[in-house]
């Protein structure tokens, strides 16, 4: 009998040890020293959700402002107010195209490869001609496509750009109107990043870089005039845009010849200077200052963009016989321009960061690190076009999961300078690509 | 406060930090009454399983023995990020190692020698996670299956002397998963699966000397067993147009078990008091690298080396019976082992930490053929680390519990 007391003990013992579940064992998520009263979020397209060359609902509801938003509610911010697309509009980009997907596309040599794809002929026009705007129910996000540093003062904005008209108050109501009017307690910033596209994505064509002191003028004015009232911000550094995929996606020597070919083109070229071999062969590109004829090998430093015409290159001589024309290439003297002009404006906008006590982060860092490749949780990323997994298929914007992972940047940095702890995302529940 | 009592808090205490796969992914459970007294037993003859703990002490069988055993494993993990501060499971099913033991001890003139086949399963565990768990793209289920086979020859030398040998022929399988971060045209993640047969070979090696009629000295060496997969097969589950990139086919790969040294004691304090050391030495060096070949790469499919960097480590292990009448024994003990995981190694399938464990155990003889063993062994780990290779960075929780009970016969 005292035998089946011992035994009845051990498995008593034994099922107490089952039944007991693990607990969750996780630090309460926290403000820290943020003022969660007015959260607004203030940036261009990549603060809005622009992505696959195009802004929709469902991109907006992938945007780096939706993500950050997400997370701030988990510390105790109101819900945020989103200038929504219509569910059923398929979207529009900055030209009035219809966003981009992944599909399979015929070039001119009758070969069926992946390709990015409108979604239909022409955007949906008709989204951005309604205003949504409403007293009762103010926006928190001002997120704009195309939206520069030197437009916030702008009141002729709403008439030029049709993503700031849907949103806006009034059709004379600049950007820092809205944003006055909304007296925010805490903003998240990112802005700079198209004062610089546009001589980027011209090939240096439009020389519009704006000056240090124009740029040092509007930043300091828009944070002047955000931290009136006492507001604490994260604002954030311009990524160096060379290194995005739209700029790196087509070699500089992508020109493979056989035998034949190079030898025409050697009688052709080498009394220029310029010689052929069989294989693969730098492009010919227009240099006014290379030779009487203004034309020369593209170097290795140089970079062709994504908007080049592949089907001239690949069936009309293109970059061969016809040199590849300014608008399509970024050269060494236009790259170090370039280069040159971003990291001043980092410096500008770091030094703001220091004098305004605000949160910064360093996308220039990230994108760096982007272009370099790194793991997370298991998942290789990189600036590659496509298979990167972090761009969008206009190899500029960030897809979802890039998004997601920029914002665990913001994240970072909001949590190092305030002292809140909030959580970082999963950025691998955020789509990628996705592919046919 | 009776004997019983006593061992049984000193079990609960030993279960300091309690909780299951023996280090690395090692199933330690081959013996019920060994189980009961922390795993310890290499410097005694307990029953048939002594064919795997020490077969220089199976030479002192006193009769023929058969033992059929069963520890059933139930192991949960849980982890939380520590960048999203998210928490996610294992579903992983309940584990069943398994031993079957059968010794001859032979009469007249060959009389100090014995024969015996030990069939039991030093793998056997499967790490199922949560669907959609934030390391899905690193590993979604990892199954290891291996069932040992040991014939063993065991000689007296003298009263105080016994040596014994065995070969080990190991069969098993192993299923490999995860999720490819590909999504196709509905955001559906694309899936591996590596899955193939594995066998390998190796020894068991062990000696026992009595120094007296109390102390006992037994000395083993389980060489490593490399189940080596030369066939498998790898199927991918991805987007259509990529389908040409994963191309399904053929693996082969490696996976060691380790050498084990093992020095035992065994003292005999009174007539109903038994105390066990065991000190361990894994070769855990020997898991270098986890190699995937396989028969066709891509530019998405590349053979992959992944670092491990086992390091081997000793482990200790001790307990204690009590033997209150010829009916019942009462077994208590513990152990500590070091883990061979370094810090930058820690993985979904085997997060691997120091650990404590306790265990206790009991026997019960009916009459004089036949017995009863049951042991019950809980151990708890934790392990915070950023693993180098995926970059998964949290805390891995493991709590693991596994009663087992096994039936003797003698004769």
């Amino acid at each position: 009998m005292k035998t089946l007391h011992y035994i009845g003990f051990i498995v008593f013992c034994g099922l107490a040890f089952l039944s007991c579940k693990q607990k969750e064992q996780v630090p309460l998520p926290t403000k820290g020293e943020l003022d969660l009263t007015n959260v607004i979020y203030i940036g261009d397209g990549q603060m809005g959700g622009y992505m696959n060359d195009g802004l929709n609902k469902v991109s907006q509801g992938n945007s780096l402002a939706y993500i950050l938003a997400t997370q701030m509610e988990l510390i105790g911010a109101n819900p945020t107010n989103f200038p929504f697309l219509n569910t059923a509009s398929i979207g529009i980009s900055t030209n009035g195209l219809a966003p981009m997907h992944l599909g399979y596309k015929t070039d001119c040599k009758g070969i069926s490869s992946l390709s990015p794809l409108r979604d239909a002929l022409i955007g949906d026009q008709s989204c951005l001609s309604q205003n949504i705007y409403q007293a009762a129910h103010p926006f928190d996000v001002f997120g704009i496509p195309g939206l520069k540093s030197n437009q916030f003062t702008n009141a002729n904005l709403s008439a030029t750009n049709g993503f700031f008209h849907r949103m806006s108050s009034s059709t004379t109501a600049s950007m820092m109107n809205e944003l006055m009017s909304r007296n925010a307690s805490f903003f998240q910033l990112y802005i700079g990043l198209e004062d610089v596209l546009d001589y980027a994505k011209s090939g240096g064509t439009h020389e519009n870089l704006p000056s240090e002191l124009e740029f040092q003028q509007n930043y300091e004015q828009l944070l002047f005039n955000l931290t009136l009232n006492g507001a604490k911000g994260v604002i954030a550094t311009i990524p160096d845009v060379s290194q995005m995929p739209y700029f790196t996606t087509i070699p500089w020597n992508g020109l493979s010849l056989d035998d034949v070919n190079a030898a025409t083109l050697n009688s052709i070229y080498n009394p220029l200077g310029y010689y052929f071999q069989t294989g693969a062969n730098p492009f010919m590109i227009v240099d006014s200052t290379a030779n009487m004829f203004a034309v020369r090998q593209i170097q290795s430093n140089e970079l062709l963009l994504l908007s080049l015409p592949l089907d001239s290159v690949k069936c009309n001589q293109m970059g061969v016989l016809f040199p590849i024309r300014d608008e399509f290439v970024l050269d060494i003297e236009e790259l170090n321009l370039l280069r040159s002009k971003i990291s001043l404006y980092n410096t500008i906008i770091r030094n703001l960061a220091q004098q305004y006590h605000l949160a910064l982060v360093n996308t220039d860092q990230f994108i760096t690190n982007l272009s370099d490749g790194f793991v997370y949780n298991g998942v290789n990323m990189s600036a590659k076009f496509v298979s990167g997994g972090a761009y969008s298929l206009d190899g500029i914007y960030l897809n979802p999961r890039g998004n997601a992972l920029f914002a665990n940047e913001f994240i970072k940095a909001i949590n190092l300078t305030y002292h809140s702890t909030i959580p970082q995302v999963n950025a691998l529940k955020y789509d990628g690509i996705r592919f046919p | 406060m009776n004997a019983l009592t006593q061992i049984l808090y000193v079990a609960f205490l030993l279960s300091c930090p309690l909780s299951i796969f023996g280090q690395g992914f090692q199933v330690n459970f081959q013996g019920q009454k060994q189980q009961g007294m922390g795993c310890a037993g290499t410097a005694l003859y307990t029953d048939a399983s002594t064919l795997f703990y020490n077969p220089g002490a199976a030479a002192f069988a006193n009769k023929s023995e058969i033992n059929l055993a069963t520890t059933p494993i139930f192991a949960h993990v849980h982890y939380t990020d520590s960048a999203t501060q998210l928490s996610y499971n294992t579903e992983n099913p309940v584990g069943t190692p398994f031993s079957a033991y059968g010794l001859y001890r032979f009469k007249k003139r060959l009389e100090p020698l014995s024969v015996g086949l030990a069939v039991y399963t030093p793998f056997g565990s499967t790490v199922q996670w949560e669907p959609n768990w934030i390391g899905r793209f690193a590993l979604t289920r990892l199954s290891l299956k291996a069932i040992f086979i040991q014939p063993t020859f065991s000689y007296r030398i003298s009263e105080r002397l016994g040596i014994g040998g065995g070969f080990v022929l190991s069969s098993g399988s192993v299923n490999l998963q995860k999720d490819i971060p590909v999504q196709d045209s509905l955001g559906n993640y694309g899936h591996a699966e590596l899955a193939g047969k594995a066998i390998g070979f190796g020894y068991n090696l062990g000696v026992l000397f009595h120094f007296d009629s109390r102390f006992s000295v037994g000395l083993t060496y389980r060489s490593k067993v490399s189940m080596a997969v030369s066939d498998g097969q790898a199927s991918f589950t991805v987007p259509n147009s990529l389908a040409p990139n994963f191309p399904n086919g053929s693996f082969s790969a490696a996976l060691p078990l380790p050498s084990v040294l093992t020095l035992g004691f065994s003292y005999d304090v009174s007539e109903k008091w038994k105390l066990v050391l065991d000190i361990n030495h894994v070769n855990w060096k020997t898991y270098d690298t986890l190699a995937f070949d396989y028969a066709q790469n891509t530019s998405s499919l590349s053979d992959t080396k992944s670092a491990r960097n086992y390091k081997s480590i000793f482990a200790f292990r001790g307990g204690a019976s009590y033997t209150p009448n010829k009916h019942l024994v009462f077994r208590a003990g513990g152990g500590f082992g070091f883990t061979p995981v370094q810090a930058g190694f820690v993985t979904p399938e085997t997060p691997d930490a120091n650990r404590c464990y306790g265990t206790i155990g009991f026997s019960y003889c009916c009459n004089t053929h036949f017995s009863v063993d049951a042991s019950f062994y809980a151990t708890k780990l934790t392990r915070t680390d950023r693993n180098l290779e995926t970059q998964l960075n949290g805390t891995f929780r493991t709590v693991a519990l596994a009663p087992g009970i096994s039936l003797n016969y003698k004769w």
